[in-house]
């Protein structure tokens, strides 16, 4: 399971305040802990107004860059903003994100295929429509953008695909949905990854831990092998290792029994 | 300790047969390397008595014993492997569990002992005729089933019959079994895991 660690995110009221007063240290030891539970990539979002966006990102870049050896996944809805950091990064980075959108394909999946980095693709197209409704939308959007990846020759095994989650609290089948979406995705795409936020599914609900890590754990069954999580949640990451367990990933159940005696504490 | 005990001991896959062919390679003899690995196993059901280890590290150690057992086979010559004794093994009458049985089994091999499987749902008659012909002083009897502590009383009764009884020790185990098992079926004694099981039959041979 591939995990992005979600916490250094500009839109956190937290990580805003750190940002805007040059809070070094909260932005480390943040940096730090995810790094030290097990995250595969770090994901850094700025998420600060267009025109200070890009400093704030490479400050933020050069902390995580000096406190761990963990590749940053770049977050930024702004193409030239990834545009500016693809090749800055010491580590391959992942990019998040790219959509159906043609400008942005066009613009950004040459500096991802020339810096060999993986890309998540959100399955919609944010130059037609906002959210997709239904796994057609999503799938016509995913035609466009495997188009395009095969085109250029990025392979499918670099392509994170993001089926958007939407919250059960305003569809009661948006789980049942969720999962269709990866099915399919498997199917027509086999090597590509799927990945997802997993925090949308629970929205407006109580235990909303408890729904995320079931959500996980049944999406990992159907093919999902990333996730945007926060790391440090051993709660989540117990499902995770008892999930694999289960799946016949965890030969001699080694990764389950030496995890719990480590107190689930990373991944 | 050596390396191969300290690996087999913590179940490193990858290192342990890569530093068996070393030392077969640098002309190490493979009746010390042998030795190591039981030293190791050894460790192994320490571990797992301290609940340390679980189920799943036991048979991980059986597979990695086996493992090295198999690359040392083609250097080891006739007569090479000297075996502290032979037991015979087996889960009673009307019983088909196995994962139990299999791991003392496993135990057993790794700790130096000739080991003959009779499977499961084994009819008193084969225990005894087994006995005869390999001449083991131990009958090791697995029952997972309160239903067939009668399946103990007989395999026992049977040893007696056969005038072998004063010549072999008879251990059981299994989950529901006990002392009080013991006393009922005429058995020697029983084992609450597989390390016990090991203790038990090392016992049984002095």
């Amino acid at each position: 399971m591939i995990f992005i660690g979600e916490k250094i995110n500009g839109t956190i009221p937290a990580i805003q305040k750190a940002i805007l007063a040059k809070d070094r240290d909260a932005i480390a030891d943040i940096a730090t802990k995810q790094a030290q539970a097990g995250a595969d990539f770090i994901d850094v979002n700025a998420g600060t107004d267009p025109s200070r966006e890009l400093d704030d990102m490479m400050w933020l870049i050069g902390i995580v860059e000096e406190v761990c050896d963990t590749p940053i996944c770049l977050d930024s809805s702004a193409p030239t903003t990834i545009e500016k950091t693809i090749n800055v990064v010491k580590q391959t980075p992942m990019v998040n994100s790219i959509n159906a959108d043609k400008a942005k394909l066009d613009l950004l999946l040459p500096l991802i295929k020339e810096r060999g980095a993986c890309v998540i693709a959100l399955a919609m197209d944010e130059s037609k429509s906002g959210m997709p409704k239904s796994i057609e939308e999503r799938m016509e959007a995913l035609d466009i953008i495997f188009n395009a990846t095969q085109k250029i020759g990025l392979d499918d095994s670099k392509v994170f695909v993001d089926p958007l989650i939407m919250s059960v609290s305003t569809d009661y089948k948006a789980g049942l949905l969720a999962f269709d979406c990866i099915r399919k995705i498997k199917e027509d795409h086999p090597d590509a990854h799927i990945t997802g936020g997993l925090s949308n599914i629970s929205f407006g609900l109580p235990k909303r831990e408890l729904i995320n890590r079931t959500f996980l754990t049944l999406a990992m069954a159907l093919g999902m092998d990333s996730a945007v999580v926060d790391p440090l949640n051993t709660a989540l990451i117990e499902s995770l290792k008892a999930t694999e367990l289960l799946l016949g990933k965890d030969m001699f159940c080694r990764n389950y029994t030496t995890s719990f005696k480590k107190n689930f504490e990373s991944k | 300790m050596s390396n191969i005990t300290t690996y087999l001991a913590e179940l490193k896959m990858e290192e342990l047969p890569q530093e068996v062919e070393k030392e077969l390679a640098a002309g190490k003899d493979p009746k010390e390397i042998l030795a190591e690995c039981q030293e190791g196993m050894v460790i192994v059901g320490e571990k797992f008595a301290n609940e340390e280890y679980y189920v799943s590290d036991l048979i991980m150690s059986g597979v990695l014993f086996k493992e090295v057992a198999a690359l040392l086979e083609p250097h080891l010559k006739q007569g090479d492997v000297e075996y502290k004794g032979k037991v015979v093994l087996g889960t009673v009458e009307n019983d088909v569990h196995d994962i139990g049985k299999d791991i003392v089994g496993n135990m057993l091999k790794a700790s130096g002992f000739e080991v003959v499987d009779l499977g499961v749902d084994v009819p008193p008659q084969k225990f005894v005729d087994a006995l005869k012909e390999s001449d083991a002083k131990v009958l090791a009897l697995s029952c997972l089933l309160a239903s067939c502590y009668d399946s103990i009383l007989a395999t026992v009764n049977a040893v007696k019959d056969s005038g072998l009884r004063d010549q072999v020790k008879i251990v059981i185990g299994g989950g529901p079994v006990d002392e009080t098992i013991v006393d009922y079926s005429g058995a020697d004694a029983y084992g609450v895991n597989a390390q016990d099981a090991v203790d038990l039959c090392e016992g049984a041979i002095k």
